[in-house]
C-alpha cells in the first residue's frame, strides 16, 4: 500500500512541499529586510494545477553497477516564485520588504502548516478504523 | 523538511548580520566624544555598515551578508572651546560626525530586524515539530 499514491495523502504532502518552500521564501525576505535594493518575493498561490501536474513524466536514471554514477537530482521541480512587482513602499536605499506583511505570510504559512499535518493524522487515523485497531 | 532547516540557516545568517550592525553602532556611540588631542588631528569619524545578498556555495543558497565596514564622509562638526588643547586659532574644536539620536533609532531598527529573523526561526520550529508529531501516535 503506497499512501502517496492514495490521493489523500499525495494532497497534503505536495501542500506541505509547498508551505516548506514558501517558508524559505518569506524567511529569505526578512533577513533581507535592511539590503539595499532588495525586493521581496513570494512563490505562486497554491492551486488546482499544482495538485493535478504530471510529475511522472521524468525519470532518473538506471544504475545496474556499483561503478555508475547516480544521476541524482534535488527535486523534481521547484515552485515558481515571483518578485514582487508593487511593493507597498520602498526605502530611500531602494529596499522594498515590508516587514509586517512578511511576518502575517509567515504565521499564515505555519497555520496551514499545522491544518495539513493535522489533516495527516486524521486520514492516519481514519486507516487505522480501517484496519481495526483504531478507537 | 529540507527546506525548513535551510529557513533557519538563511534566518541565522541574517541575525548575524544584524548583530555586526549592532557592533558597528555601538562603536559609534561609544566614540562620540572621542576628540583631538592636538590641532589639525581629526576626530573619530563615524562608520556605516551595508548589506548584500550573495550566494553561499557551501550551503547552496542566498543568505544575508555584510559588506566592509566604511567611513561616512560627512563633515565634523565644529565645537566652539577655546580652552581645549584641540582648538584652531579661532577657538573652534572639531568633534566627531557621530549623532547619537541617529544611532540610537539605527540600534532599534537592527533590533527589530534581529527579532522579526527570531521569529521566523521559531515559526519554523514550530512547523517541524508539528511534522515530528505526525510520528506520534
Amino acid at each position: 500500500m503506497d499512501f502517496n499514491k492514495m490521493s489523500l495523502f499525495g494532497m497534503v504532502k505536495s501542500k506541505l512541499t509547498w508551505l516548506g518552500q514558501r517558508q524559505e521564501v518569506l524567511a529569505q525576505n526578512i533577513a533581507n529586510s535592511d539590503t539595499p535594493k532588495y525586493r521581496a518575493s513570494d512563490l505562486k498561490p497554491y492551486d488546482f494545477d499544482e495538485l493535478v501536474r504530471k510529475e511522472a513524466g521524468q525519470l532518473n536514471m538506471v544504475a545496474n553497477d556499483p561503478s555508475h554514477l547516480p544521476g541524482r537530482r534535488r527535486r523534481i521541480r521547484d515552485y515558481a516564485s515571483i518578485v514582487e512587482r508593487r511593493p507597498f513602499e520602498t526605502m530611500p536605499n531602494g529596499n522594498a520588504v515590508v516587514l509586517e506583511e512578511q511576518m502575517a505570510k509567515i504565521n499564515e504559512t505555519q497555520i496551514n502548516h499545522n491544518l495539513m499535518t493535522q489533516l495527516y493524522k486524521k486520514h492516519l487515523s481514519m486507516i487505522r478504523v480501517a484496519i481495526g485497531s483504531g478507537k | 523538511m529540507d527546506d525548513i532547516y535551510k529557513t533557519m540557516r538563511i534566518s541565522s545568517a541574517g541575525m548575524r548580520a544584524q548583530g555586526t550592525r549592532l557592533r558597528v553602532i555601538s562603536e559609534n556611540i561609544a566614540n562620540a566624544g572621542s576628540l583631538p588631542s592636538a590641532p589639525g588631528e581629526l576626530p573619530y569619524r563615524r562608520k556605516v555598515i551595508t548589506f548584500k545578498n550573495s550566494l553561499d556555495r557551501a550551503m547552496g543558497l542566498d543568505t544575508v551578508r555584510t559588506n566592509k565596514v566604511v567611513e561616512d564622509k560627512s563633515e565634523f562638526v565644529k565645537k566652539f572651546d577655546p580652552n581645549h588643547p584641540a582648538a584652531d586659532q579661532d577657538g573652534y574644536v572639531q568633534t566627531p560626525n557621530v549623532n547619537t539620536l541617529i544611532e540610537m533609532m539605527d540600534m532599534r531598527e537592527a533590533q527589530r530586524s534581529y527579532e522579526a529573523n527570531l521569529n521566523v526561526i521559531k515559526s519554523s520550529k514550530a512547523m517541524l515539530s508539528s511534522t515530528i508529531d505526525v510520528l506520534r501516535r
